[in-house]
């Protein structure tokens, strides 16, 4: 069974085709990385599929659920980092990830404690969220979306803000967690990060995708995933 | 051009939600509303005499200044929280060569600009178009200017305090107790001097004008010079409270109250929230009352009391919201409903120092007999009202409210039950024991927004 499965999706905001008639499968222990350039529509997807948008049109099953019928389901089994949001003000980022671990219904608070050591901020547990820096949100986020070990997760360039360091830990999690027969939907315009991680990559230009590739494929045919990129969606 | 980039903004933020139509069309429903209610000017003037209509008119604006004067206190949240962190002029303009005095500044005219063209001259312009069917000789310029004098007198006073309260909360409740306390020894003497602008509209002179213009500049003045927008370095620790609070609030929901409670502690004016956007229109309205209701010799001044406490009370929710947003919570499993229903109960516990200010009323005015349909009318008109605002604006009161046909639609549902429960509050204090029928009612509308608001699709900005 495919884990996402999108049958002609789209999204239109007044005259403009955000996603114009998107259909995908991705498959369990995959590393799916969406590309394009600004506007193309990644985040509108992520939206879509995670039930915080409504498309104009299509169909969209995340294990099985249909997001259109039950978004907050698809929600309880997945992970998702938004691109934009970033945690509230006025919890400390301990608080805040016990306040997600409440919501999903967790029982065992000190998983928290692991991400905090893990990703190497557990001096800062006890600050406002406000005052962390951009990259100590990130952690944050990318923490709030793995608390419960979900079976897909959705992520909207993650890896922006962080440090070397951490950027390499994010990205071993990340292969591990898809060895484990997860799967990561990844927005991003990092192609280095897409090549090195991705299993496989769409690339979505103007609401269309307009190509999918293994990264195998890719490799076997000597091409840089940059190259492969720029030659689609050029204008 | 700051100032004009921040008011497209101001207009885009509304247009873009429910268009620009209907935005533009809401200060035509106000006037609509002004003009209807200006009409009914004879009855007042045959209840009371001119100056006191005139007074109260003055004072309502005052009212509204002070009401409106409190982002004085919220400042940065305002501008940051209400739109989470979006890219606000307000906010994004730190990084360009502009000092935080002058961004205050373009943002507090702003904020003038727009209450006074949304609210303010509506609002009279109505008044003067009613004028010709009433043969009241009134210049209608004149009366413009002294409501706007008013305005702006409510608002500077509320943005001076609150700026003295950044500095220094124990002074601040010094002065208003000094404020109070000259409410108090008001009432012996003259009503309209302590207003200049109202004096103005009485018997102009140019002096009283400049008094009017001076009660303006100086507060706002003095507010600038020593406004408070910093920007702290240093990180804020705390220790975790929100799991104990929420052990403690034992709900379904308890993790959101608790999240509430903190935003409300923790953010910038705490407990100054309470006393700019509640306490404060409280005292104003008890001062209004007490002149007003001598009037009407029938009325019982403590049932009248606790139903504006009731409409007042429902204002509780729009600041719950207003540091709240839905998309905090998007990709969490979390439904719209379920956030509104945290709030409701969020509502239900603040809104206890409702209940207590109505004890205390009671006790202050000595109508004992009367604590009970006063009580009453205040439940059912503070969860009427609360179950209007909730199934007509969700998650988002400040904003939606400003849809022309929202609005139409918010004062169609509640004015016509105001009007027969504060004529039945003058009738007969008593008959208001039946008064709770309305809290079934609010519950049934209630459970129905729930739905309307999880299909809803949530705004971006």
């Amino acid at each position: 069974m495919n884990v996402i499965e999108i049958k002609n999706l789209s999204k239109t905001f007044g005259n403009l085709k955000a996603v114009d008639n998107l259909s995908l499968s991705i498959g369990e222990a995959e590393l799916f990385g969406l590309l394009g350039p600004n506007g193309s529509g990644k985040t509108t997807t992520v939206k879509i599929l995670t039930g915080q948008m409504k498309p104009t049109g299509g169909k969209a099953l995340i294990l099985g659920i249909d997001v259109l019928k039950n978004p907050v389901e698809v929600r309880k089994l997945v992970g998702i980092i938004p691109e934009q949001e970033t945690p509230p003000s006025f919890l400390t980022a301990e608080e805040y990830l016990h306040f997600v671990a409440k919501i999903r219904k967790m029982k065992d608070l000190d998983v928290c404690n692991h991400w905090f050591s893990f990703l190497d901020f557990e001096d800062e547990k006890d600050v406002l969220c406000k005052d962390l820096s951009r990259g100590t949100r990130q952690k944050l986020m990318f923490a709030q979306a793995f608390l419960h070990e979900p079976k897909v997760a959705f992520i909207d360039e993650p890896l922006i803000n962080l440090d070397p360091i951490i950027q390499r830990k994010v990205k071993d999690y990340l292969k591990n967690y898809v060895k484990k027969k997860n799967t990561v939907f990844l927005c991003t315009h990092v192609l280095e990060i897409a090549e090195e991680i991705c299993t496989k990559v769409g690339v979505l230009d103007r609401g269309k995708l307009i190509q999918e590739c293994s990264i195998k494929d890719l490799k076997k045919k000597r091409k840089s995933l940059e190259d492969f990129f720029l030659k689609l969606v050029e204008r | 051009m700051l100032l004009k980039a921040m008011i497209k903004e101001e207009w885009r933020i509304h247009s873009t939600l429910f268009g620009s139509f209907m935005f533009a069309l809401f200060p035509i429903i106000l006037l609509s509303f002004s003009f209807i209610g200006s009409l009914f000017l004879p009855l007042f003037q045959a209840m009371m005499p001119g100056r006191t209509i005139a007074m109260m008119l003055h004072y309502m604006f005052v009212l509204f200044g002070v009401s409106v004067g409190g982002f004085g206190l919220f400042g940065r949240e305002a501008m940051n929280r209400r739109f989470g962190q979006a890219s606000l002029l307000a906010y994004s303009s730190r990084s360009l060569p502009i000092s935080e005095r002058s961004i205050f500044l373009d943002f507090f005219v702003k904020d003038v600009i727009f209450y006074f063209v949304l609210w303010v001259l509506p609002i009279t312009a109505g008044i003067g178009m009613a004028l010709p069917f009433l043969q009241i000789n009134l210049n209608i310029f004149l009366i413009l200017l002294t409501l706007s004098l008013s305005f702006l007198i409510g608002l500077s006073a509320v943005f001076l305090l609150s700026t003295i309260y950044a500095h220094s909360s124990k002074l601040m409740i010094f002065l208003l107790v000094v404020i109070a306390l000259a409410a108090t020894s008001a009432f012996n003497i003259s009503l309209i001097n302590p207003l200049p602008s109202l004096s103005f509209f009485l018997a102009p002179t140019p002096e009283k004008l400049y008094f009017s213009l001076l009660l303006i500049i100086i507060p706002s003045g003095l507010s600038l010079i020593f406004l408070k927008v910093d920007y702290p370095q240093k990180k804020r620790h705390f220790k975790n409270s929100l799991d104990s609070l929420s052990k403690n609030i034992g709900t379904k929901y308890s993790q959101f109250i608790a999240k509430d409670f903190l935003d409300l502690h923790r953010s910038e004016g705490g407990l100054g929230k309470i006393i700019f956007s509640f306490l404060f229109p409280l005292l104003i309205l008890w001062f209004l009352l007490s002149i007003f209701l001598n009037f009407l010799p029938g009325a019982n001044f403590l049932v009248v009391f606790s139903l504006f406490l009731g409409i007042i009370s429902s204002s509780i929710y729009n600041w719950l919201t207003e540091f709240d947003l839905f998309s905090a919570y998007a990709f969490l499993p979390v439904k719209v409903s379920s956030v509104i229903k945290s709030k409701l109960i969020s509502y239900i516990i603040i809104n206890l120092i409702s209940l207590l200010i109505l004890i205390v009323a009671t006790l202050y005015s000595g109508q004992f007999a009367f604590f009970l349909p006063a009580l009453f009318i205040f439940l059912s008109v503070s969860s009427y009202a609360l179950a209007i605002t909730l199934h007509l604006t969700g998650l988002y009161p400040n904003i939606l409210l400003y849809n022309a046909k929202t609005f139409a639609l918010y004062i169609f549902t509640i004015s016509p039950v105001l009007l027969v429960l504060i004529f039945l509050s003058v009738w007969n204090p008593f008959s208001l024991i039946f008064s709770p029928i309305l809290i079934p009612l609010s519950l049934a509308i209630i459970r129905k927004s729930y739905n309307k608001w999880d299909t809803w699709q949530n705004p971006t900005f």
